[in-house]
């Protein structure tokens, strides 16, 4: 399980690097799908395998396979940026850097907490990943799934009027 | 050496902060967008190990209507990437200096 998470680790880290790095978009979509895919395996690694599966029907399957189709569809492939501008990153990496800093900080200084909740490992592995996520679905999460799906309506109209012509 | 919450949170922070990184120091806007989409993946991985660390299951749900968000907000993107593309032909954010379109 160990090295699983140090190889998922290490695939991860470094796809999110080049996906940031590499000049060509439809190159950075393929290395991000990589990331989506050592992500999977760490939903896996912690026992959520209907995440996983989520993971990369929903994300690798459907929005990459959009964001392939408008590079293609604009024919962007070509569009590299080549001007960087030098300012901008040592901003940027400065703001990073500090973000990073404040976040390991974070970690470090947070105490321990008990864990409160009754879905322990073996509870979600008798009743069923995909079962008791259905269940809270339908029962203490029925409204904000119904907003979900207003949400879609609503972004379905909106990517209309903005393509159109 | 057991694996434990804090190290997923670690590697979730280090994957938010490069996509962090590439939506400041990146001009391309679908660069910009595979960058927030890093974002959200790595505040999905921070939800689902906590959650499975304190033993709840409102992290895993959380994730499934963040993955909707996500969705919806693909889609806005990128009408508004080929509206965009259409006026100005390119997509580099400095040339986004009009409000108007």
């Amino acid at each position: 399980m160990e090295a699983l998470f140090y190889i998922f680790s290490i695939i991860a880290i470094f796809s999110a690097l080049m996906v940031i790095l590499v000049k060509n978009p439809l190159t950075s979509a393929l290395y991000i799908i990589l990331c989506f895919f050592a992500l999977a395996g760490f939903y896996i690694l912690l026992n959520m395998q209907f995440l996983a599966a989520m993971q990369i029907l929903v994300y690798a399957g459907a929005i990459i396979v959009l964001i392939v189709l408008v590079i293609m569809l604009l024919n962007l492939a070509k569009a590299k940026d080549t001007i960087r501008d030098f300012h901008q990153m040592a901003v940027g990496i400065i703001a990073v850097l500090l973000l990073f800093a404040e976040v390991i900080l974070y970690l470090n200084a947070a105490g321990e907490s008990k864990p409160t909740g009754i879905y322990t490992n073996a509870v979600i592995n008798k009743i069923g990943n995909t079962q008791i996520i259905g269940q809270f679905l339908f029962t203490k999460y029925v409204f904000p799934f119904e907003v979900a799906s207003i949400l879609l309506l609503v972004a379905v109209i909106g990517a209309y009027i903005f393509a159109k012509k | 050496m057991n694996v434990n919450v804090n190290d997923y949170l670690a590697v979730a922070s280090i994957i938010f902060c490069i996509g962090a990184l590439g939506v400041l120091i990146r001009k391309n806007l679908i660069t910009i967008f595979l960058s927030l989409e890093l974002m959200f993946n790595a505040a999905n991985l921070g939800f689902v190990a906590v959650s499975e660390y304190l033993n709840l299951m409102s992290g895993d749900i959380f994730v499934i209507f963040i993955m909707v968000v996500a969705a919806a907000e693909a889609a806005i993107l990128l009408g508004i990437a080929i509206a965009f593309y259409r006026e100005k032909g390119t997509i580099n954010i400095d040339k986004a200096n009009e409000l108007r379109m």
